[in-house]
């Protein structure tokens, strides 16, 4: 297991330096950004002086090892916009978007697995059907704007969950003060029902159609008909039996779905005023603040590829047949 | 099951919470709904409207910019200026104090001027940039404890507005600051301190002093218009920027905000790019001619636009200059698509056989200005309406129009909204101050506008200038390089909880905020 771990880490290390070349690459090509900071009235020496504080007067290939050697320490160099480090930045709204992303994966797995054992315990019946109407609708209806009709009707009309904003209960968590964050933790939950369910939504359909589908595959087989024959009750033939082996699909697509949430997090984060990674770098691609775009893909990916290494570990632990 | 119970427990916990919902605020507390957050709040870095709005109320300034869009002083008790214009001496109000309770002196006046131009910081913001080189500011020094001293390298009728825009600070305070202590905690001169700052989700300010009918104000960052404006009408927020025209029927008809509309500053016109960016390119030769030039504004019903695409009626522009500093006599250049085409025909541009005069191309920034996308389309479909053939091209504003525009390769049409002031009008002026300045992004070069310009800016007062200011504005209407359209219409949501009036400038000014009784 260890060798695989470690090969896994140094393909890791690949991965990253992709990752950065293709992100400092393609906001190169969009121009010299040294306009943004200076003043709209800037003479062409104070451009040019602008230029070399700011280091964009150096080749690229030169920029970009020095972004890389300054990585490998740790800094990404300081936000153009914010004026701070760009990691302090990113880091600094990284647990708000871990508290959206791991609810909505929460709310993934824990409202699709139920939905899809019972439509296919159900196939043909209207229950089945509405299931699969509701996941179709799922998969259809873009986040942003499932996200202001849920605004408008809970927020607005019902006036039972709040509209915007956003309570922090990892961020005081990381900090050692686990006082604030259990109090924080009923409001925190309550803020997140809406940004949650808006990003979750077209995972819960996606994944009740996926459990569905496998479950109909493994009620079929020998094994789940010689548990029935043994007069093992249906129940723990479709939870012990049945789903145990169903799920394995699932938790592949768990390593994916982060990644996939992550991407439903920027316009989500925007609706609801979420601050989190999603909101920083789109307000960052705007202004084409450079380090903290960087700074934000790096941490992301790095986020992703250790998520990945952990299915990847669960996998093999729940499937025997799955080596090493 | 105890699983299952724990998670039952956990939603019913949650769904029993609606108490802990954002409330209504209280009423010694003001909020408001911003779309952007502040990047910081050191003073020499300071550089967005939405920054610089919050950063008002929590440093003070020698003057300031009033309601009526005059400069008064403000930290300041009275003023000299030396003959030659370039020393201003202001005596302090007496009992000025920063926030930590530091008397604020002269010397710390001196300190907060000169420390935005000290070089090796390498500060990027408002002050170092824009107001230092418009003020032309030189340096600053203490006369005494109650009279400083700014000197400048040349004579300007600006230089009280500009210094309104300098965020005054107490030097021992901030000499003893690290850069990340002056960005996040400011220790201001004005009536609110920070009190936290949860980045991008709320500011929150607490007054330490008059002026401020609030004890406490509230910004509120909300990216999303829409939800901006939810979180008016449930009366969350009491005031919200940037409506958007669809939304203001709503925000109207719900009973508990209306929407606040004013005619802004900003100077929304379709430039004529007469320079060497655009050379060669379709168009370009034939908007050289300034007959082409005026006939093009007949070809665009600007009012029609505005009722259509803003929802309301714009002040139109004469010249380059905000009412109440233009020249009274000109009037508006009406929508007139037959005189546009009469005008064409003489310039010695008649319409082919497939009906065309010539191509054009153009461009328009998407989601930088009010319903910006569409009044471009617009635009381009008038011109074309009377034979100049108009390819619109819209583009994304921070990656590829500002670069163009500031290397002057837009156009050569291009959509452009410049925001102005109403205590100056040589500042509105100002972006035609050289042939190859910075701001003059159609490259205009007509010598009398630049002979008179240095009449306008040696006179000693504005009302001196006026008989150049006028015929200089005169000449801008007739001949120059802007298609004039319109001040845009700023849209506030206001709370029905409160009294307020937006300014003109786009300042969020929350002094002249009350709670409705």
């Amino acid at each position: 297991m260890w060798t695989f771990i470690i090969r896994r880490l140094l393909q890791s290390a690949i991965v990253i330096i992709g990752v950065t070349l293709i992100t400092f690459t393609a906001l190169q090509m969009s121009g010299d950004p040294t306009y943004l900071y200076v003043s709209e009235r800037a003479t062409d020496e104070e451009i040019q002086r602008t230029r070399e504080a700011l280091g964009f007067d150096k080749p690229l290939p030169e920029q970009y090892l020095t972004f890389l050697g300054n990585l490998a320490q740790g800094d990404f160099g300081n936000s153009l916009s914010y004026k701070r480090p760009a990691l302090d930045a990113v880091l600094e709204a990284l647990p708000a978007t871990l508290e959206l992303t791991l609810f909505a994966m929460f709310l993934a797995i824990v409202v699709a697995i139920p939905l899809g054992v019972v439509a296919s315990l159900n196939r043909g019946s209207a229950v089945d059907g509405s299931i699969m109407t509701v996941g179709m609708l799922g998969q259809s209806i873009p986040s942003f704007w499932l996200g202001i009709m849920m605004i408008m009707f809970f927020g607005l009309q019902m006036r039972i969950l709040p509209i915007s904003g956003h309570v922090p209960f990892i961020m005081p968590l990381l900090s050692g003060d686990w006082a604030q964050a259990f109090r924080n933790l009923p409001q925190a939950l309550y803020y997140l029902i809406m940004p949650g369910f808006a990003v979750a939504f077209y995972s819960i359909s996606r994944n009740a159609r996926l459990v569905r589908s496998s479950m109909l595959e493994v009620l079929g087989q020998d094994f789940v008909r010689t548990a029935r024959a043994k007069g093992i009750s249906e129940r723990a033939v479709v939870i012990r039996h049945a789903l145990r082996n169903a799920w394995l699909p699932v938790v592949t697509m768990i390593g994916l779905e982060f990644g996939f949430l992550i991407g439903g997090v920027v316009v989500v984060e925007m609706v609801f005023s979420w601050p989190g990674i999603g909101r920083l770098v789109f307000n960052a691609i705007n202004q084409r603040d450079i380090p903290v775009v960087q700074a934000a893909v790096v941490i992301l990916a790095l986020v992703f590829i250790a998520l990945n290494l952990i299915v990847d570990l669960v996998y093999a632990k729940i499937d025997p047949r799955v080596k090493l | 099951m105890n699983t299952l119970n724990s998670l039952l427990l956990a939603g019913a916990v949650a769904l029993a919470a609606p108490s802990l919902s954002h409330a209504a605020p209280p009423d010694n507390t003001i909020v408001v709904g911003l779309s952007a957050d502040a990047a910081t709040f050191d003073p020499a870095q300071i550089s967005s409207r939405d920054n610089s709005n919050i950063a008002k109320h929590i440093f003070a300034t020698l003057f300031t910019v009033n309601f009526e869009g005059e400069v008064t002083p403000y930290l300041v008790d009275e003023t000299s200026v030396s003959a030659d214009g370039l020393s201003y001496t202001f005596t302090l109000k007496d009992g000025l104090t920063c926030e930590d309770g530091e008397p604020l002196t002269a010397e710390d006046v001196a300190y907060s001027f000169n420390r935005p131009a000290d070089k090796s910081l390498a500060f990027t913001g408002n002050t170092p940039g824009f107001v230092y080189t418009t003020l032309g500011f030189k340096s600053a020094e203490a006369v005494d404890d109650l009279n400083v001293k700014i000197n400048l390298s040349a004579k300007t009728t600006l230089a009280l507005g500009m210094m309104s825009q300098v965020y005054i600070h107490c030097k021992d305070s901030y000499e003893a600051m690290t850069p990340e202590e002056a960005a996040d905690k400011p220790i201001g001169s004005g009536s609110y301190r920070l009190a936290s700052w949860d980045r991008g989700s709320q500011i929150v300010l607490e007054k330490v002093k008059d002026p401020g009918n609030f004890e406490t104000i509230i910004w509120r960052i909300i990216p999303e218009a829409s939800t901006r404006t939810a979180e008016l009408i449930a009366g969350n927020v009491d005031i919200i920027t940037n409506v958007s025209p669809d939304q203001a029927p709503a925000i109207d008809s719900s009973g508990s905000a209306a929407v606040a509309k004013v005619n802004g500053t900003r100077r929304m016109q379709v430039g004529f790019n007469l320079g060497k960016g655009v050379e060669g390119m379709p168009g370009a030769k034939e908007i050289q001619d300034p007959k082409v030039r005026h006939a093009l504004q007949y070809a665009v019903d600007v009012p029609g636009i505005c009722s259509q695409l803003l929802g309301t009626e714009c002040t139109r522009m004469t010249s380059l200059v905000n009412p109440p500093n233009d020249n009274p006599e000109l009037t508006p250049i009406p929508y007139d698509p037959d005189k546009a085409e009469q005008l064409l025909d003489e310039a010695g541009y008649p319409r082919n056989a497939e009906g065309v005069r010539f191509s054009i191309r153009l461009q328009g920034p998407r989601g930088r200005y009010l319903n910006d996308a569409n009044v471009v389309q617009a635009i381009g479909q008038y011109l074309s309406d009377v034979g100049v053939q108009t390819e619109v091209e819209l583009l994304e504003w921070a990656t590829v129009y500002s670069p163009l525009l500031r290397t002057k390769e837009m156009g050569p049409l291009f959509f452009l909204g410049q925001g102005g002031v109403t205590w100056n009008p040589l500042y509105d002026m100002s972006l035609f101050s050289t042939p190859d300045g910075a701001t003059n992004y159609q490259s205009w070069t007509d010598q009398r506008w630049f002979d008179d310009w240095k009449l306008a800016v040696d006179a000693d007062t504005v009302e001196e200038a006026r008989p150049v200011i006028n015929r200089m504005l005169k000449l801008f209407h007739e001949e120059g390089p802007w298609l004039l359209l319109y001040f845009q219409p700023d849209f506030y949501g206001v709370s029905n909880r409160i009294e307020w009036t937006p300014r003109r400038d786009e300042e969020i000014d929350l002094f002249n905020a009350t709670l409705k009784s």
